[in-house]
């Protein structure tokens, strides 16, 4: 038989335990029910909620059949059709990440989402967005057609006129496919969880407040702010 | 090798143009999309299907 | 209207939320959610596949232009190419783009040094085997003096222009004295058609290689590139950066980035490149610091969308009044 579990006395972390420590931050920040909670504010009420998840899908669908043609390498679409239909799968994924992303953006937008401590969200969602146009773009160099020949040999100006071309060389495939398959996805993954770990942290943004309810809340919900609004 | 698209997209694209401004017809289709579902998005009633409604 | 709220109480407000809740499944959610973009992605990719157009090679361009092929090694011979005037990083024979007093491209420097005429003539020559006359030529050419080369160039560059194709996919220019041109570039014409020298500029230091840098600025340099782009209404005059080959969708998403190109002061500018980048460099920023941009975060208000996505909210909220 095992031993009982301790007390919770004896549960204190040690001061010098750095796991103990890391731990207790862990769960200080994030507990279980912040970070999936099984309920949801009752103003959570629009179709317009779902695109931050449909991105996340359509994220998670464009890792899925770009592992799939990983793992054949690059050249291996070009002359099968089932690598082709990966591709394809690849390319539709993020023609929706985009439309989802910005449809996205545009909802959160004119909801003021960054109101009550919510700036950090809306920028990483920013940067995200950015990171990802970029990570697009180290995909399209990385087709191995004419299209990557065209887009490469074209975005190499622009680049290079910002001096990142000392670093960042467009036409070389080696840099630009390690940068699609591997930095650039571990960047965008990053901040997307930064981002949902940012939105489960402060809750999902309240209404904003129409004048005539505010007036109308009764003086022990910001009486002041009533009086003030008076016409 | 290639599996047939149903749909064959792979001749030149029709382009629309507005003084300057010029784009293809398949981009504008997406752009359109774009908004349509968006204003949907708010339009549309949301309604629960299974209890849980409003208190 | 909301608008009458400062913004400091508008954030206050929405710091907390006292209201009711109801049961939201996020895992089914997200289930759902995957199921759907899957099939969708699945049905897309079915329906419409995805567009392949082959690259071209350096042998294709050859045999295909042979006349753009020739006059466009002889612009890396002379430095009149696109590449061997182009700067850091690549050289340090231009200026590079700038904007005020940023002079980005030069203040990061060559890290990626091409001699356009030793990489992209001398070299691939001097691999020919055993034809002693393109040697020859190749040391006549590069011990004369650098007027009498310039002569030589100008005069062939000028007869390229009126040059025809003859047999065996060669080229003949009207005669002339052009020196020991004529025979170095018929043996790089050759050796381009028979495939020799798309391998040759690839290989550098090493067996592997990833490294396209130098067929493709060959390439880039010509005719080739741009004639198939411009097909596929690809070019930058054509607010190519969104488009697609053939009828794809395209990078929608980059349509403000190619719109500074199409209008003054952008496209006469010879820095357009580096004010473009800038420009949308600041946009960026303003759209990520747009919380705190007093007017673009006042714009939600403005343009109330927000009394229709919660309409449910308020009409519930007016009923709870209503029943007090």
């Amino acid at each position: 038989m095992t031993e009982p579990a301790p007390s919770p006395a004896a549960k204190q972390p040690a001061p010098s335990s750095w796991t103990a420590r890391v731990r207790e931050w862990g769960v200080r920040a994030m507990p279980p029910e912040r970070l999936l909670p099984d309920s949801q504010p009752a103003y959570m009420s629009s179709w317009i909620y779902i695109f931050g998840v449909l991105t996340i899908a359509s994220l998670t669908v464009i890792i899925g059949s770009g592992v799939v043609l990983g793992l054949k390498g690059p050249a291996w679409w070009h002359y099968t059709g089932v690598g082709h239909f990966f591709n394809s799968i690849h390319l539709w994924a993020v023609e929706l990440f985009f439309f989802c992303m910005v449809i996205h953006l545009w909802a959160k937008f004119f909801m003021a989402a960054w109101r009550g401590g919510r700036s950090r969200t809306w920028m990483t969602g920013v940067i995200s967005f950015l990171i990802s146009i970029v990570a697009a773009f180290t995909g399209y160099v990385s087709q191995q057609n004419f299209d990557s020949q065209w887009i490469a040999t074209q975005a190499k100006d622009g680049i290079n006129a910002t001096g990142a071309g000392a670093f960042f060389n467009v036409l070389n495939f080696g840099q630009m496919y390690s940068y699609h398959l591997l930095l650039l996805p571990v960047v965008v993954v990053g901040l997307v969880v930064a981002h949902i770990l940012l939105v489960r942290r402060n809750g999902i943004v309240p209404p904003l407040p129409l004048s005539d309810l505010v007036k109308a809340r009764p003086a022990a919900d910001g009486g002041e702010r009533a009086a003030s609004q008076a016409r | 090798m290639d599996l047939a698209a149903i749909v064959n997209l792979n001749h030149p694209a029709t382009y629309v143009h507005w003084h300057f401004f010029q784009m293809s017809v398949s981009n504008l289709v997406v752009i359109v999309l774009m908004i349509v579902v968006f204003a949907a998005a708010i339009a549309v009633p949301f309604r629960r299907h299974h209890e849980g409604d409003e208190q | 209207m909301s608008k009458r709220l400062s913004h400091r109480e508008l954030d206050a407000a929405a710091r907390h939320y006292d209201g009711p809740y109801k049961p939201y499944d996020l895992v089914k959610e997200l289930c759902v959610a995957l199921v759907l973009i899957t099939v969708l992605s699945v049905a897309l990719a079915i329906v419409f596949s995805s567009p392949d157009e082959p690259p071209s090679t350096i042998a294709q361009w050859s045999r295909q232009m042979p006349v753009d092929f020739v006059t466009t090694a002889v612009n890396e011979l002379d430095g009149t190419s696109g590449t061997a005037g182009y700067g850091p990083p690549y050289n340090h024979n231009g200026p590079g783009q700038h904007a005020a007093f940023l002079h980005l491209q030069k203040w990061l420097g060559v890290s990626h040094p091409i001699d356009t005429a030793a990489d992209f003539v001398y070299q691939p020559l001097s691999t020919i085997p055993d034809v002693p006359q393109v040697k020859i030529a190749t040391a006549a050419y590069q011990a004369a003096p650098a007027k009498t080369q310039a002569a030589w160039t100008t005069a062939y560059g000028n007869a390229l222009a009126k040059a025809s194709v003859g047999p065996g996919n060669t080229v003949k220019a009207p005669p002339g004295n052009y020196g020991p041109l004529p025979t170095m570039m018929g043996a790089l014409l050759a050796l381009a058609q028979s495939g020799g020298l798309d391998g040759d500029l690839l290989t550098s230091r090493q067996f592997y290689q990833t490294d396209y840098t130098k067929p493709l600025l060959f390439m880039a340099d010509g005719g080739l590139l741009a004639a198939r782009a411009q097909a596929q209404h690809l070019l930058g005059t054509q607010w190519g950066m969104m488009n697609e080959t053939g009828s794809y969708p395209g990078q929608v998403w980059l349509w403000l980035y190619t719109f500074w190109y199409q209008i003054s002061p952008y496209n006469s500018s010879a820095n357009a490149d580096l004010l473009v980048f800038l420009t949308m460099g600041v946009l960026s920023l303003a759209l990520l610091l747009i919380p705190f941009i007093p007017g673009l975060r006042d714009i939600p208000r403005w343009v109330p969308l927000y009394r229709y996505i919660w309409r449910d909210h308020y009409r519930a909220q007016r009923r709870a009044l209503g029943q007090r």
